[in-house]
Formats: structure tokens, sequence, C-alpha cells
């Protein structure tokens, strides 16, 4: 029986990498300024149209994308929460809750690597995932695909934008992909004031900037045109509260272990999400998270990986105490560090992220097609 | 005992049983004719299995349990013609029942798996249409139940698992034989005797239908006609398309109709198209509507199916001849295949009554509690 605080142990040759390593990334490191946002990078192999991006639309809300047919993307990417589910661990498929907070996908379509740990490489391949993964969309793909046929306006779109005779599940993510290239903000306050608009921030987001750019140093990490440096740090986010009060959520804890794979001694053990390292099963990356992109988050509390702080004003003040303890801690950055920002700083840092999200971006929910007998071809 | 006791009830049912037809009543697995003998089980993983096989949380979306489409009441199928299926999904065929299926050799209207019921047992979670459960996510939520964690433990199964589930479920489908017909009892009606004597002879039916169970568990082209209901209800047919594009079935967008065992088969000529395995013809007052696809809703209209000669097809059976009954043949078939039924198994030791849990219990302490 494992009693007390448990802590997994880095090994001593992980730490001997990681420290050189970290140092070296310092010293050659100028951080990239914070910058207007372009246009979203279009992969060569899918190419925008208006009618593959309309299919993506009508996919993105339509919950046949799913194994009971209840849960479409949008149910956990809601544009009236921010794209994202405004709960601290997202809603799951029913009977189940997710394990992670749910991400915007405002702004998705710049990323090199999706989802807090950066597991999947493209919008492509982040769509399959999502509408399969058992407490996410919990689909296949032959039923998903079969359903799709019955839909006389889904075979003709799909015959238009793809050639497909019949739907092919593949074509539903690259559509859904297109779609999510569109959900685009680059006229946010600090867009316009970036590109000479010296009126677009307010006195109090200016001396915010300061702060962010200088003392704060959160331009370490947050940097860039999307305010991310999209490298994988542990800042001692505390681990998920639901997993100590929810028993849903403690299932699904256990289930994530497994499906991704760790050791029987790991699962006995871990109690906390150890992020990167699932993908790369080093101990030096429990509990490192992408750095997420600070664009539209006036809309996507509550925040981190966990949603673990409810407020901007609380991520800030996690900063200001030099970031949290989790079961990883060895693992901790050690770019962050006590600020000792007064709270007039707090509320100005705060106004200068605020200047990171223009206005709420709303789109008309499409109308589905239901589905049709399909006639006999012998007829 | 056994053959005690069929020789006694021969007698009494009055049957001149020549040596030659016992031997076709014998099944491949040379089972007799007879009561459907019971299968010794262990009382702990029977409750457990039992447990489970009512519990919802073993679907993905913890909507159904196997028993929302295997019916106690309903000599475990449903009384739908075509099966209910996972939400957001309908069916294509129609359930049968679970009753006498433990001494099965292949499961399934097309026989498409012939290994064990443990294999059985995970293609009904699995399966997208069905209950569609990833067994991981299952197997946390079974441990997050202490009625489970002790359960498991008291059938010898460690803490709760996956493997244990498809051990546990089989355990429970070996309790669910058929007990006490009226046939069992040699107690049958008059006309049901004359049905005996039809079904063995003039009809032929026991070319089939033979063994203690009444099926040789062969697959057969008998004709069925195909159920439309499948191709006008697109939810229905949705299912079909997955199944037969899972299942590698050629030209599976424009085919409009159920190719049976030639899944399994894949003859080349398609011979195979269209043939399915024999059912049991236990417990059949319970179990309607019947066939594959429950075209079929009351015994009359399938004996009248036989009489005719069994259905289109130019792969059917030659067996299946037009037989020219009576109306009083045709009514002491009927009666003789009624009293094949026996005690319908409800209550206690087959249905689990206690309420299931829908929630779970949160694990206090859960820092200091090993997964
Ligand atoms: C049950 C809720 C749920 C559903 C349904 C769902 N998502 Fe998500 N989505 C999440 C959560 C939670 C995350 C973060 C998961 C993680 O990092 O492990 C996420 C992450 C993402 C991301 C990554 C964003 C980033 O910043 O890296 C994209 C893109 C995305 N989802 C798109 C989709 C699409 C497309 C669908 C439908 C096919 C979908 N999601 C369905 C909950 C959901
Ligand atoms: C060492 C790199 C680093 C530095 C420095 C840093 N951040 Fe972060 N930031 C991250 C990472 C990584 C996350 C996600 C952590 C997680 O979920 O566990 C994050 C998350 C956030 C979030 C939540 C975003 C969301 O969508 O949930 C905000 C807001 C934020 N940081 C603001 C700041 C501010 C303000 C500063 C400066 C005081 C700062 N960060 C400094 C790396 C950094
Ligand atoms: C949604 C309805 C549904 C649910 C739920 C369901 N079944 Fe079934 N079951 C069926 C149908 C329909 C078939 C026939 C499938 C076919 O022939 O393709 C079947 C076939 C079977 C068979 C094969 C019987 C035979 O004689 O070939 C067994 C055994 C079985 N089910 C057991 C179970 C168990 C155990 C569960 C729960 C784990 C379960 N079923 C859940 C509908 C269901
Ligand atoms: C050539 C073999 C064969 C013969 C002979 C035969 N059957 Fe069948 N029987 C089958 C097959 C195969 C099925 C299943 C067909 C399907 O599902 O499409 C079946 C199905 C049935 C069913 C439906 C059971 C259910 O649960 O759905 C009944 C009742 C039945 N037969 C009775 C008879 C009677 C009575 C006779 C004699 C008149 C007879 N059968 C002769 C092979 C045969």
């Amino acid at each position: 029986m494992l009693k007390g605080k448990r802590k997994i142990v880095i090994s001593a040759i992980g730490l001997a990498i990681a420290v050189p390593l970290l140092a070296l990334q310092a010293a050659s490191d100028e951080n990239p300024p914070l910058a207007p946002l372009g246009d979203p990078p279009i992969p060569l192999d899918n190419p925008q149209t208006d009618e593959k991006i309309e299919l993506g639309r009508m996919l993105f809300f339509d919950t046949r994308l799913g194994g009971d047919a209840s849960t479409a993307c949008s149910t956990c990417h809601n544009q009236e929460q921010g794209w994202a589910f405004s709960d601290d661990l997202s809603r799951g498929y029913p009977g189940t809750v997710h394990w992670r907070n749910s991400q915007t996908i405002i702004n998705s379509a710049y990323y090199g690597k999706l989802f807090w740990a950066g597991s999947a490489g493209s919008l492509e391949s982040q769509a399959p995932s999502a509408a399969k993964g058992a407490v996410a969309g919990n689909g296949e793909n032959d039923v998903m695909e079969a359903r799709l046929a019955f839909i006389p306006e889904y075979r003709e779109l799909f015959d238009t934008v793809f050639g497909d005779v019949w739907p092919r599940i593949d074509n539903a993510w690259r559509a859904i992909a297109a779609f999510e290239r569109t959900l685009v903000q680059t006229d946010t306050p600090l867009d316009l004031f970036l590109r000479g608009d010296e009126n677009a921030l307010t006195e109090q987001q200016l001396r915010g900037r300061e702060l962010f750019e200088g003392r704060a140093n959160c331009i370490q990490c947050h940097n860039g045109a999307m305010a991310t440096d999209e490298r994988y740090y542990n800042l001692g986010v505390p681990p998920a509260l639901r997993w100590e009060e929810d028993a849903a959520a403690q299932i699904t804890f256990r289930f994530e272990q497994i499906a991704k794979g760790v050791t029987e001694e790991l699962y006995r053990e871990i109690k906390d999400d150890a992020g990167l390292y699932y993908r790369t099963k080093e101990v030096s990356d429990m509990g490192k998270f992408r750095t997420p992109s600070l664009r539209y988050t006036l809309y996507t509390a509550p925040y981190m990986h966990n949603g673990a702080f409810w407020d901007l004003t609380e991520v800030v003040e996690f900063y200001n105490e030099g970031g949290g303890e989790n079961e990883f801690s060895e693992n901790r950055t050690d770019l962050i560090q006590p600020l000792g920002l007064s709270d007039d700083e707090i509320e100005d840092l705060v106004a200068f992220i605020e200047a990171f999200s223009g206005p709420e971006i709303r789109i008309e929910v499409p109308t589905l097609p239901p589905y049709q007998p399909l006639p006999n071809p012998a007829d | 005992m056994m053959s005690v006791f069929r020789s006694s009830r021969l007698l009494r049912a009055g049957v001149a049983a020549a040596i030659g037809m016992l031997a076709a009543l014998t099944t491949a697995q040379g089972e007799e004719l007879g009561p459907v003998p019971q299968i010794e089980t262990e009382a702990a993983r029977v409750e457990l299995g039992k447990r489970l096989f009512f519990d919802r949380r073993l679907s993905g979306d913890a909507a159904i349990s196997c028993a929302s489409c295997h019916i106690p009441e309903r000599g475990f199928s449903d009384g739908l013609p075509l099966s209910a299926a996972y939400p957001g999904s309908l069916g294509f065929r129609n359930t049968p029942t679970l009753i006498n299926s433990a001494h099965r050799a292949a499961w399934f209207h097309d026989g498409r798996l012939g290994t064990n019921l443990n294999d059985v047992t995970r293609e009904m979670i699995t399966e997208d249409y069905l209950m569609n459960m990833d067994m991981r996510l299952m197997q946390e939520r079974l441990k997050q139940d202490p009625v489970y964690v002790e359960m498991f433990a008291a059938a010898g199964y460690g803490e709760p698992s996956n493997g244990g589930v498809r051990k546990a479920i089989p355990e429970y489908l070996k309790t669910l034989i058929s007990r006490n017909s009226l046939f069992d009892q040699g107690a049958m009606s008059d006309a049901a005797q004359s049905g005996f004597a039809i079904f063995t002879g003039v009809a032929g039916c026991s070319n089939c239908h033979s063994g203690a169970r009444f099926t040789d568990d062969e697959i057969h082209n008998t004709g069925v006609p195909d159920n439309p209901e499948i191709w006008r209800d697109p939810m229905r047919h949705a299912t079909f398309v997955a199944y037969a594009m899972f299942m590698g079935v050629e030209n599976y967008m424009n085919i409009r109709r159920d190719p049976g065992a030639h899944v399994r088969g894949h003859a080349a000529d398609g011979s195979d198209i269209g043939t399915f395995l024999t059912p049991t013809l236990r417990e059949l007052t319970q179990t309607g509507p019947y066939m594959h696809n429950g075209v079929f809703a009351t015994l009359e209209e399938v004996v009248d199916f036989y009489n005719a000669g069994g259905g289109d097809d130019p792969n059917k059976d030659p067996r299946l001849v037009p037989l020219e009954l009576s109306k009083q043949q045709r009514t002491d078939l009927i009666a003789f295949l009624q009293e094949l039924s026996g005690d319908p198994l409800v209550g206690p030791e087959f249905v689990w009554e206690e309420p299931i849990p829908t929630e779970y219990e949160i694990i206090d302490d859960w820092r200091d509690t090993p997964n």
C-alpha cells in the first residue's frame, strides 16, 4: 500500500540532461516580440474552398459524428462559451466526464501541435481523435461514415468538394479542419495597436504590457504573434480538485492512464496529469503542457489544462507567487519565479491579457439536413 | 439418465420412433433428443455475471444493458421484428433468444463467431451499434463500484477487469437453459404429439431442427423473404452498411439483402448468400417475431411459409418443398412447437432484482488510495 504524499521520482539521468538543455535555451533565445496575427497557414493538401468550409461547419455541429448521436464538436466547443466549455474539466461523452479543460478552437489553425500536451500534429488528425475518444465523441469510423451516406445534402457536398462517390470519413475531418481555419481573430486591440493604432490600448493595458515584457517576464513563453512559444513547461499547476470530489472524474482519470499506455506500476501510483510524458515517456516531461495562446482567453475561463483557475486574476496571482506545486514538481520550470507584483500591477497585467481578445466570434448555427432512405439502385 | 428419460418420453408420446430417425435427430455435436442438458456453473461467478448483464453502465453512454435487448420476460429476446440498438442507431436483425445459447458452436444469425461466449460477450459490449463501450473505460467504471470489487474477488477474478467480465457473463448465460416443457416432461397434448410426428415425418423439419435444442447448428438457405423495413429506415440501413463494410461484403452500398453467413464462408459463387444458422425451436412462445429479420409475427405464418415450400431463392435448400399439410396438420404442428416452451426464466435465479446504481461512489482519500 502506498501512503503519504506521492511523488514521481525523476531519474538522475533525466535531470542531468534537462538542466544543460534549459540553460542553453535561455542563453540562445531572443524572445520573439508580440506581433499582429496574419492569416493562418493552409496545408497544400487541404486547400480552403467555400463549399468545403460550409460542409465543415455543418459537420462541426452535427451530433451524428459521434457514438450515440448526442455529442458534436460544438457540444464541447460551444460558441457561447468561447468555443470551449465553461467548466474546469470539460463535459464528456454522456455517462462520462472528460479529464482536461476544453480548449477554444479560435486560432487553433496556427498551432503546430494540438491539444494541451501537443498529441495531434494537425487539425486533420486531431478531429478523428476527438470524435472517437471514449470520453469525447465515442464514435467509430464505420458507423459515422455509414450515417453520412444517408444524408443526401452531404452526399452532394462530399461529391462536389472531394469527388466522393460515397462520403468518406477522412474527408469529413478535412472539411472540419477547413472550417476551423476560418475561426481566427486577427483584429484584437493588441493587433490594432501593434499595427500602429496607438489608441487601441488603454493606459492600464500599456502598463500591463510593460510588466508582461519586463518584470513579469511572461514574454519568455507567451511570445510571437500567437503569444506562445509552443514549448512545454511544468508550471506547478495544482492537480484538479475534481479528482478528489467526483467519482466520474476518478474513473476517467484512471481510464486515461490506460489509454495512454502507462506502465502498470505508474498506473497504480499516479494521481496527476503527466502531460507531455504520455507522448515521450520521458520522466522529465511529466507535468509539462504546451504554452497556450493568450488570444481569445477573455471568453475561455476556466484556465490551464485542468481548469484550475476560474479567472485571469487567479492566473496572474498564481504567477505572482512563483507558480505552484503538483505531483511532478521536480520538473517545474525555473523560468517562473515569484514576481512581487502589487494588486494594481496585477490588475494592469490582467487588463493587458484582455487586449489579446477582440469581440466574441459568433456564427449562425447551421440547419442540419435529415437522414433519407437510400434509393434502391435496382429500381 | 438422459437416455432413460428420452425413451420414456418417446414412449409416452406414442411416436413410433425408428432408430434411424433418432439418428437424424442427433446434432453434429452428438446432442440427443431430450431435455437440454443443464451446465455446471459456479454460483459466485453466475451472480457476478447476472449483475453485469443487467447493468447499463456496461454501455458507452450508460443507456442500455444486455437486458435492454435480451429481456427475460420475452425469453431473452425483445419482442421486436428488428432489434433496437445503441442510441443513435437501430438494428437490422431480430434479437435471438439467449436461452440454450451456451450450447451453440457458433453465434449470431450468420454464425460469424465460432469460438466461444467469451468472444461473443466482447463483441456485444464493444460493437458500435450494440453497446459501443471501450472496455478499458468499462473496467474503470466497475472498479469504482464497491459491490463489484467484492463480487469479482468472491468469483476468484481478482479486481474488476475486462477479462473477468468476459468470463462472468458467459457463466451466467450457461444458467439460461430450457426446463420443464411439456415435451421434456412427456406430457404433450394429443395435438402436439401428432404435430411431433409431422415434424419428424412428412414435414421433414428435423432434417435441420434436430437434437435437444432442435438445431443442427448448421447454416441453410430457407428463402426467408427480405424485411423491407431495413431499407426503408435510414437508421437501420446505416447500421447494416456499417456492419457490411466491416465484414468486407462486396458492393455493400448497393445490395438490399442480408447476405447472412456469406460473411463467414465467402463462397466465390455466392451460393452461401442468404444462409442463416438454424435457430433453436425452444421457447418459441416467448420469442416471436421469428427469423433473422423478424418477418414472421406468428408461428402460423412460419408454418404457412414451410407449407408453401419455403421462400423464393435460387440457392434454397432442396429439401424444402411444398408440404400440402392440411389445416389440422398445421394446427398440430404449431401445438408441438408451442409445447417445446418451458418455464420462463424469470425471478431472482435469473434476474438481478436489486437496484443497480447509475452513479458511482467517490473514493475518499483518493490521493492515498492506489489506483
Ligand atoms: C466531450 C467534449 C469534446 C468533444 C465532443 C470535442 N472536443 Fe475538442 N477538445 C475537448 C477537450 C477537453 C480538449 C483538450 C483535450 C486534451 O488536451 O487532451 C479538446 C481539444 C481540441 C482541440 C485542440 C485545440 C488546441 O488548442 O490545441 C481542437 C482543435 C478540438 N478539440 C477540436 C474538436 C473537434 C473538431 C471536435 C469534433 C470532431 C471536437 N473537438 C470534439 C473536448 C471535446
Ligand atoms: C515558462 C513559460 C511560461 C511563462 C514564463 C508564463 N507562462 Fe503562462 N502558461 C504557460 C504554460 C505552459 C501554460 C499552461 C500550463 C498548464 O495548463 O499546466 C500557461 C497558461 C497561461 C494562461 C492560461 C491560458 C489558458 O487558455 O488556459 C494564462 C492566462 C497565462 N499563462 C498567462 C501568463 C502570464 C500573464 C504570464 C506572466 C506573468 C505567464 N503566463 C508566464 C507558460 C508560461
Ligand atoms: C442493442 C441490442 C442488444 C444488446 C444491448 C445486446 N444484444 Fe446480444 N444480440 C443482439 C442481436 C441483434 C443479436 C444478433 C446479432 C446478429 O445476428 O448479427 C444478438 C446476439 C447475441 C448472442 C448470440 C445468440 C445466438 O444464439 O447466436 C449472444 C450470446 C448475446 N447476444 C449476448 C448478449 C450479451 C451478453 C449482451 C450484453 C453484454 C448483449 N447480448 C447485448 C442484440 C443485443
Ligand atoms: C433446410 C433446413 C430447415 C428445415 C428443413 C426447416 N427449417 Fe426451420 N429454420 C431453418 C433455418 C436456417 C432457420 C432460420 C432462417 C432465418 O433466420 O432466416 C429456421 C427458422 C425456423 C423458425 C424460426 C425460429 C426463430 O426463433 O426465429 C421456426 C419456428 C422453424 N424454422 C420451424 C420449422 C419447421 C416447423 C419446419 C418443418 C416444417 C422447419 N423449420 C424446417 C432451417 C430449416
